[in-house]
């Protein structure tokens, strides 16, 4: 990947909420209408900025869910009983309100149709959101890379972008993955566990292939992919991954 | 992103708003090599440890890569190893 990239002042914008989608009982999508979006890379991010009435701020990142030609941005926040900024984003937030936000950043976790494949993206609960990116860009482009997606959740209402991930396997060159970790419903042929190597090995594609690789999810389930994907003969400079941090939600 | 669990850092890549402020370019996709074990790897591939502020340190071996210090009115920055660049000018 080329380290070729704009310089530009990194500032806060002001983003309006459009619209609000409850994806589970546990996350919801943010719409927001930008003025002046710089446009962004599937799998970037943007920092997000509350501030409280005597003037106490607190950020957090996220993920954005939408593709780069989808004109708005949206982001899937997982609510966190005890977190400080999700029970406000997944529970307060209405549409008409404004949000402020900085981005897009993160280009090492990022992929364009012009990257090429195969693509292999592998997502544990909320960590679908980037992915998801990748997908719509994917989608919107009219690509066909092969591309293999192992998305893990602990129940099937839990899973996120349910109904669009079946639209999107449908189409040419993806392979929707499901693993249900806790529980499942009856007759679910899907995987039944964690993510483990011999499951990566079945979803592939194999190393000798160089498949552009990422990773999203809770650090233990990142650091479990990316051990696996070692073993298995992956370059680990072909392997992206982004660790959910310590932040409190 | 955003989540309960409490290990203690992340990636660069997380990181990245703040590098953005520091180094006034979206700086995770550049390669560092680690001035300590020789290892090249995407600043956005570091580790990345949160406290008053963000220590990046080497994927292969942990020596410190950056230090910033984020204090009320400015960010204080000591870099370390080589850190190579490509801008466009102008």
């Amino acid at each position: 990947m080329s380290a070729l990239l704009a310089p530009r002042r990194i500032a806060w914008r002001v983003g309006t909420v459009a619209e609000l989608v409850e994806e589970t009982a546990g996350a919801v999508t943010i719409v927001l209408d930008v003025p002046d979006w710089p446009g962004h890379v599937a799998g970037q991010h943007v920092d997000v900025r509350l501030t409280a009435p005597d003037g106490y701020q607190a950020q957090r990142s996220y993920s954005i869910a939408s593709g780069p030609e989808d004109g708005r941005i949206a982001l899937t926040v997982e609510r966190l009983d005890d977190g400080e900024v999700s029970p406000y984003l997944a529970g307060v937030l209405e549409s008409g309100d404004e949000l402020e936000l900085r981005g897009p950043i993160g280009s090492h976790f990022s992929w364009r149709v012009e990257d090429g494949g195969p693509l292999l993206l592998v997502g544990g609960g909320s960590g679908l959101v980037p992915l998801m990116s990748m997908l719509r860009h994917r989608a919107a482009r009219g690509s066909d890379v092969e591309t293999r997606l192992l998305v893990s959740a602990r129940r099937l209402e839990d899973l996120i972008y349910r109904a669009e991930l079946e639209t999107l396997a449908a189409g040419p060159g993806l392979a929707v993955h499901r693993t249900l970790t806790r529980e499942r419903p009856a007759g679910w042929d899907g995987h039944d566990r964690r993510v483990d190597r011999e499951m990566l090995e079945a979803v592939g594609p194999a190393p000798a292939e160089r498949p552009h690789v990422f990773v999203c999810g809770p650090t233990g389930f990142v650091e479990q992919v990316a051990d696996s994907l070692a073993e298995i003969g992956h370059a680990p400079d072909a392997i992206h991954a982004e660790r959910f941090g310590p932040t409190g939600g | 992103m955003g989540s309960e669990d409490r290990a203690n850092w992340l990636d660069g890549n997380g990181v990245a708003g703040l590098l953005a402020e520091v180094f006034g370019a979206e700086v995770t996709a550049v390669v560092r090599g680690c001035g300590s074990c020789g290892a090249e790897a995407a600043v956005g591939a570091h580790r990345a440890y949160r406290g008053a502020g963000v220590v990046l340190r080497c994927p292969a071996c942990g020596d410190v890569a950056i230090l910033i210090a984020q204090l009320p009115d400015r960010n204080v920055v000591q870099v370390r190893g080589v850190w190579a660049f490509e801008l466009p000018r102008g």
